[in-house]
């Protein structure tokens, strides 16, 4: 984990272009694949991120991006039974997901180019899942590392010229190989969206 | 310098966002106690008809303690109505008590088990328990738990009286673990509760009568 931190932030001292920036961002996500296990909606998920434009180019960006989610769901008291043994109680379900993505976006600059950018772009990188089931003071975890592919799309605001700070508004789409034997969760898929602020580097 | 600045702000939200692990609500996850039980799928309930109870005392078990004591009303508000719930569920099952002196079919341990470690495996226990019956140990059938650890438990077990081996040992046939009772918004409500959970999920445990 702090490998990965580690690069992200070399890779943004480097720095490439008067247009690169920074983005911190909110990042709901919704569940798409076994939801039964979870699949209530995750608000609290934040995503940062960094972008450089090659050359003098305001039409592709290459980046990095790192995002933490916290999904989670009460389960009202169940039954279960294995063998002779029964085990009765109400539990919560919890995956806390991290995502490390190096990522390419192309844009479409509106009208004269100067504020609006819609992109569209793919990240791949790895997802590390921690699945936890918390029962009164109980608890059982497993964990694991993935492989996740990103597409995305969104908008691109600049207020002003092009230092001037911005907004990121974007849907994307995540899906990881992560899996969990003891869970029975074979593998991680979610929706998500992304509100943020943007943050030019010089 | 504004890069700086912005390396820096980066590294700070990395870090809180690595670092925040939200947890889940503890009132919600401490108003019910966890109740598992298990079954000596062997035993036929519906040929015992008699059972004994210890009167408002429970033992009490600790690792941090080689010298196992007992809980009694009235220093302990906490044994009687554990005891007197028990004793509701069974007579509701068509049990009857009868004396410990009177060969009951079946005998009734109560105990709290204090910072027991529990693992997912074989468990083979051997506990004494000097209070009941004079039987210098019984063994346990082997079973499968599934807590990995365990600060307080309220364990009830039933004992086959009519099998015993020539070691003088007995058969526990049923027990229930429920816990953890050191974390409990109200103690002996939830233990109550989590009492009739405990016969509500062995529908097995009745004399049928």
């Amino acid at each position: 984990m702090k490998f990965l931190i580690q690069i992200f932030l070399v890779f943004v001292a480097a720095g490439l272009n008067a247009q690169d920036f920074f983005y911190i961002s909110w990042n709901p996500q919704i569940p798409t694949s076994e939801t039964q296990w979870i699949s209530d909606a995750a608000t609290s998920s934040f995503k940062v991120g960094y972008r450089a434009f090659p050359g003098n180019s305001n039409r592709f960006s290459i980046g990095v991006d790192v995002n933490a989610t916290t999904f989670a769901q009460y389960l009202p008291t169940e039954t279960f039974v294995s063998g002779n043994n029964t085990l009765t109680t109400d539990y919560f379900n919890y995956i806390y997901q991290y995502g490390f993505t190096a990522s390419g976006q192309y844009y479409w600059p509106l009208g004269e180019g100067e504020h609006f950018f819609p992109y569209a772009g793919i990240g791949l990188g790895a997802n590390f899942n921690e699945y936890t089931r918390y029962y009164n003071i109980y608890d059982e975890t497993d964990n694991n590392w993935g492989f996740l592919v990103r597409p995305e799309v969104g908008m691109l605001v600049r207020f002003g010229g092009r230092r001037a700070p911005g907004i990121l508004a974007g849907v994307h789409y995540d899906w990881s190989t992560n899996r969990s034997e003891q869970f029975n969760y074979e593998n991680f898929s979610a929706l998500g969206f992304q509100l943020g602020v943007v943050l030019f580097n010089r | 310098m504004k890069s700086v600045k912005h390396i820096l702000l980066a590294s700070l939200f990395l870090g809180l966002l690595v670092g925040c692990q939200p947890e889940p609500d503890e009132q919600k996850l401490l108003d019910e106690l966890v109740v598992s039980t298990n079954v000596d799928e062997a035993a036929d309930f519906s040929s015992y008809r008699t059972y004994a109870l210890p009167t408002d005392t429970i033992g009490f078990v600790s690792d941090t303690d080689p010298n196992d004591s007992i809980l009694f009303h009235p220093r302990s508000n906490y044994p009687r109505p554990v005891l007197q719930q028990i004793e509701s569920n069974l007579n509701a099952r068509g049990f009857t008590r009868v004396d410990r002196n009177d060969n009951p079919d079946i005998g009734v341990n109560v105990y709290v088990v204090n910072n027991l470690n529990l693992f997912q495996s074989v468990y083979y226990p051997n506990y004494y328990y000097p209070y009941y019956y004079g039987y210098s140990s019984f063994y346990y059938y082997p079973y499968v738990n599934t807590y990995v650890y365990n600060t307080g438990a309220l364990v009830i077990e039933i004992i086959d009286l009519n099998d015993i081996n020539p070691q003088n040992q007995v058969k526990v046939v049923w027990n229930a673990y429920m816990g953890d009772i050191y974390s409990t918004f109200s103690l002996i409500q939830q233990s109550t509760e989590a009492i009739d959970q405990a016969f509500v999920q062995s529908p097995y445990l009745s004399t049928g009568l």
